[in-house]
């Protein structure tokens, strides 16, 4: 969830008033936005709608907040729509066909107006930051560019360029270098090259006389890519996957401008392919469609029995021009929103509109009867078994390394569930079995007093290809005891107990397990079927977990052992 | 006031009773007492702790113990006694060596011992350096050297005290401090302390004898005592009910886990049914049924752990898969215009660790009661770097409500009921949220007893695109709660790490508050 930045005073000039302290957090609440802190005159904000990344700017947020306390909603004039575009002039974007099955869209606008100051820079770069990231999957589905566009001509050519042939100087640099060597040696280019590092054209902006804008999601060129304080006339371009998150993106920042106080001017992308918006598409451009939601359903969903003017009272605070039809609310989203997907969404727009400590909280009276799990009623009997032999429950992380679950235990470790992206190695395998966690405790508690005698009873999984997911999780009862006498005679007698009291009635039969000294390990067998194992740890596995103390222990598929029971 | 009594041990008792007010000592005592050897000491050093009695005087004594050699000499004679023996006998017969050979002594040892008796006159060489005798009495210093050497063996040791002029001469020349069997003697200085009784040692002897004490008490019963009746006979020792007891390991729960425990019993008591489901899952139910788009910024290589072999799940049951995968698509029948993308099949099925709770929800929604109440206390992974407030696998607190009324106000109504119920709050406050899943979203702050203010949880009604393809058609609540803060305040910890320690002893001491 991104976290901005704000100057305290911007943000007032936006919302246009000042509002401090509780009142101040109250009204964040509104935008889902919680107050972080403050450095300065500066305010950290946290924004946790992934869906309304129109909150993610000074503007942005102070824009909802203005209108939600009943302030002005600016009319933006410079968006062209289906059938009515904008007058453009030559401010053009030239598309190459190459870019089809790579990088498809590019949109573009330009503005004038004052020179930038450095607060509305910072802004400005911080917008791109989070929509980009956040909300343009870390610039693989959306990446932006601002330039100097008193420095380059129209049309701009958004092209599919050989790596090795092109050339510039990227932002930050002072010798040209090829696409692929940016790439390689920009910082940015580490940081974002693998997603155009697979392409045998990189997508690169140039003017019309192939100056540099770009190379698109990476870096910008140096002299008309590198905007600086005093700038009056800009150039932004977006690039992408998904045209329609690309589009709001554009109309966000666009509203951004005119709110800061920039004149917007369109600019139009010219595809040699179709899109889902035409061959030719104006930006800023409303593409947002009206949704309709029943008065019945809004009320049913909030316990309520509003009218249909009190609930466009209550959902026009939050932005969107809503309009009654009969019994239907009709919602034309404001050009920087695209989050109505159903109309639950108006739904709750209105909710929080009207204010949400303002809805009482009601107990429903739909009886319903409580219930333990099986697992759970059956854990907690064995449980109680465990403390009533003396043993101490313990309870552990599922996660660890090969070494803890498999090395140490002497075992080859096929059936272990090992994670392809592990954070670090010693969180890179499901445990496969709680003895080796019961282990680690004795290897970390040489100094607590003897005997140690310790269970867990909880999930274990392992590989099992008749599986659907082609492993398989078992509430497993694993217990250990370390003392100078236990041995098998004594891990025996305790499983003969627990075993007695949940009447399973099984037979041992020995077995070779290299976790265990050969001759003192058996498994646990109820109506023909393997449920467990019991025995002596090797010395060996002793030794590789570094404990000196002999140490008997048994594990039992308590899942299995319920199935069985029950037939 | 009475001296506690208890506190005396049944050696304290005997002492104090037998013992005279002054003169305290073990000498006195012998006879008196059938104490073993190191128990007046014991009884001496405990009743001084107490100042029961005092040091009245303190007497240094220089002892000489025989050792080893010492009994050798005294069994079979001093190298000085077997020369004057042996040259008695062959009067000029002998040169040094040879007698030295004769009586396998070490030529110093020879040399020496003639060297003394040769000074003392009786004893000398002749011009062909044969031994010769000139008495036919030892020297008085050999008469002193076996008068202590038979004294020491019979007694294991001389005292300074009892000895004449010519012996304390002789033993200085045969006795060493220290470095044990070298010589006949080892010198040991001795302490010998007098005691005598403090005033509240006599008043505790006076109060032993008033009530009748004696020391002979008896300490356990035993089945014997049972058996044979005399117990009936017998006073028992009364014991100090404040003596410190020794530790007891017993077998106990973790404070965690009854914890958690607490949690469900409480859930249970709400009404809630308890689910469960394996730690592997398919991205399928742990985010596509959950409606979050699989280009969703969560859901990156980053954010989840991917299983390595089997990558994929064999399928995804039907018609749940086609129903969510178009309401992605397009919003199938659940009123929405979907995501607007096409939907990866293949992509849904890969095998995942499960990162919320709610895959559970998910997943009971289809056969879930009406109305109905569920809940589960889920093992969820993160990738996370793990510290204080960071584990990679944890335990969610989850659940859904069902039913035809479910509404906006209900949802609001069971957040106050766990904050109630579950947290104990005080004061709760309601605030706009936000996840993928529900629309409309609420969290939950709670003002705890302890804690203050906090996010208890969240909440929300699952979206139509959620629960219609999963064929329920009633509103759902989904809810969830962050309970490990109250689990850290409940065991007095800091540390999420050390909910899941494998530290043995640092359970064994943990309490719950």
């Amino acid at each position: 969830m991104p976290k901005i930045e704000v100057y305290e005073d911007a943000l007032y000039k936006y919302i246009g008033k000042k509002i401090v302290g509780d009142e101040f957090v109250k009204l964040l609440s509104v935008a889902k936005a919680e107050f972080d802190g403050r450095e300065g005159d500066v305010l950290k904000i946290e924004l946790n709608d992934t869906n309304r990344p129109d909150l993610w700017s000074t503007a942005g947020l102070g824009r909802q907040l203005r209108i939600y306390l009943g302030g002005e909603k600016k009319e933006y004039q410079f968006f062209s729509a289906k059938g009515s575009a904008k007058e453009c002039g030559n401010r053009v974007i030239e598309v190459d066909p190459e870019l089809k099955n790579s990088r498809p869209y590019i949109t573009g606008f330009a503005v004038k107006g004052k020179g930038v100051d450095e607060a509305l820079l910072k802004d400005i770069i911080q917008t791109q930051e989070k929509l980009c990231w956040n909300y343009g999957q870390k610039r693989k589905s959306i990446a932006m560019g601002i330039y100097r566009s008193d420095l380059f001509k129209y049309p701009v050519k958004y092209t599919a360029a050989n790596p090795d042939k092109e050339s510039f100087v990227p932002l930050g640099f002072d010798k040209k270098l090829t696409l692929r060597e940016v790439i390689k040696q920009h910082p940015k280019g580490h940081e974002f090259g693998a997603i155009i590092s697979g392409l045998d054209k990189y997508p690169y902006i140039t003017d019309s006389d192939g100056k540099a804008l770009s190379l698109t999601p990476v870096i910008n060129s140096n002299d008309i890519g590198a905007v600086v304080e005093g700038d009056k006339e800009l150039f932004v371009e977006m690039t992408g996957t998904d045209i329609y998150s690309l589009m709001l993106a554009t109309s966000i920042v666009a509203c951004d401008f005119y709110d800061a106080g920039y004149e917007i001017l369109p600019v139009k992308t010219i595809y040699p392919y179709d899109t889902p918006l035409g061959r030719e598409i104006t930006a800023p451009f409303y593409f947002q469609q009206p949704v309709k939601a029943d008065i019945s359903y809004v009320n049913k969903l909030l316990g309520e029995n509003f009218k249909v003017n009190e609930a466009i009272s209550y959902g026009t605070k939050m932005g969107c021009k809503i309009e009654g039809d009969g019994n239907n609310l009709v919602l034309y989203p404001a050009e920087y929103r695209n989050d109505f997907l159903h109309p639950v969404d108006i739904v709750e727009d209105i909710m929080i509109g009207k204010g949400l400590t303002t809805f009482e909280p009601i107990m429903t009276d739909d009886f319903t009867m409580g219930k333990l799990s099986d697992a759970t009623i059956f854990g907690r009997k064995v449980k109680n078994i465990m403390i009533g032999l003396g043993f101490q429950e313990m309870v552990y992380n599922y996660l660890g390394s090969s070494k803890d679950f498999i090395e140490k235990m002497n075992i080859k470790g096929d059936d272990v569930v090992k994670i392809l992206n592990p954070m670090s190695e010693n969180f890179e395998f499901l445990r496969p079995s709680v003895i080796p966690s019961l282990l680690n405790s004795e290897s970390v508690s040489g100094n607590a007093v003897y005997p140690h005698k310790i269970f867990e009873a909880g999930k274990i999984a392992v590989k099992d290809s008749k599986e659907n997911y082609g492993t398989i999780t078992i509430n497993s009862l694993g217990f250990l005891s370390a003392d100078k006498d236990a041995g098998f005679t004594l891990v025996n007698s305790q499983l003969s107990a627990i075993m007695f009291y949940i009447s399973a009635a099984y037979t041992l039969a020995e077995v070779e397990d290299p976790r265990f000294i050969k001759g003192r390990c058996a498994q646990i067998i109820l109506k023909g079927k393997s449920v467990g194992i019991v025995g002596e740890i090797n010395p060996l596995v002793l030794e590789s977990w570094g404990i000196g103390v002999p140490c008997a222990a048994c594990e039992i598929n308590l899942d299995l052992i319920l199935d069985l029971k029950g037939e | 006031m009475d001296y506690d009594i208890k506190t005396l041990h049944p050696l304290e008792i005997k002492l104090l009773l037998n013992a005279e007010e002054e003169n305290i000592s073990a000498e006195n005592l012998v006879g008196k007492l059938a104490f073993k050897p190191g128990q007046y000491n014991q009884a001496f050093s405990w009743l001084s702790a107490k100042k029961l009695i005092e040091e009245k005087e303190k007497t240094q004594r220089l002892i000489y113990e025989i050792t080893d050699i010492g009994r050798d000499y005294q069994k079979n004679n001093t190298p000085a006694e077997k020369i004057f023996n042996l040259v008695k006998d062959k009067d000029g017969a002998l040169t040094l060596s040879e007698v030295s050979e004769t009586l396998s002594l070490e030529n110093k040892d020879t040399g020496a011992a003639f060297g003394q008796m040769s000074k003392e006159g009786i004893m000398a060489l002749n011009e062909e350096k044969k031994v010769v005798t000139k008495s036919k009495e030892v020297s008085p210093l050999m008469k002193a050297v076996r008068t202590l050497l038979d004294k020491g063996a019979a007694a294991g040791e001389v005292e300074e005290s009892t000895l004449t002029a010519d012996e304390k001469q002789a033993i200085s020349g045969i006795s060493k401090k220290r470095g044990g069997g070298s010589a006949p003697f080892r010198i040991v200085e001795r302490e010998d302390v007098v005691y005598r009784m403090t005033p509240e040692g006599k008043q505790v002897k006076k109060q032993l004898k008033e009530q009748g004490v004696s020391g002979n008490e008896i300490g356990s019963l035993t089945p014997e005592m049972l058996a044979d009746g005399s117990w009936k006979n017998a006073t028992f020792r009364s014991y100090n009910v404040n003596t410190p007891p020794s530790r007891v390991l017993l077998g106990r729960l973790s404070p965690y886990s009854e914890f958690l425990d607490g949690v469900k019993d409480k859930l249970v008591s709400l009404g809630f049914e308890e689910f469960d489901g394996p730690l592997v899952e398919t991205e399928f139910w742990n985010s596509d049924a959950l409606f979050m788009p699989q280009f969703h910024s969560a859901r990156d290589i980053h954010d989840v752990y991917y299983v390595e072999d089997p990558r994929k799940a064999k399928d995804i049951q039907q018609p749940y898969l086609d129903q969510v995968a178009e309401s992605h698509k397009n919003g199938w029948k659940t009123g929405s215009r979907g995501w607007g993308y096409s939907f990866d099949k293949e992509f849904t099925k890969r095998l995942i660790l499960r990162s919320q709770g709610t895959v559970l929800s998910a997943k009971t929604l289809p056969n879930a009661k009406i109305p109905g109440k569920y809940f589960g206390i889920a093992r969820c992974f993160r990738y996370d770097k793990v510290d204080a407030t960071h584990l990679s696998d944890f335990y969610q607190t989850e659940g859904i409500v069902l039913g035809e009324d479910v509404n906006f106000k209900t949802l609001l109504g069971l957040l106050k009921m766990f904050a109630e119920e579950v947290a104990g709050a005080t004061e709760v406050m309601y605030v706009p949220g936000y996840f993928p899943f529900t629309e409309p979203s609420v969290e939950i702050h709670i003002k705890h007893p302890v804690l203050g203010w906090f996010e208890l949880g969240g909440s929300g009604i699952f979206r139509p695109e959620v629960t219609e393809p999963l064929g329920v058609h009633v509103p759902v609540i989904a809810w969830g709660l962050g309970i490990d803060r109250m689990a850290l305040m409940s065991l007095g910890l800091n540390d999420l790490r050390d909910l899941f320690t494998s530290n043995i002893e640092n359970v064994r001491l943990r309490r719950s508050k």
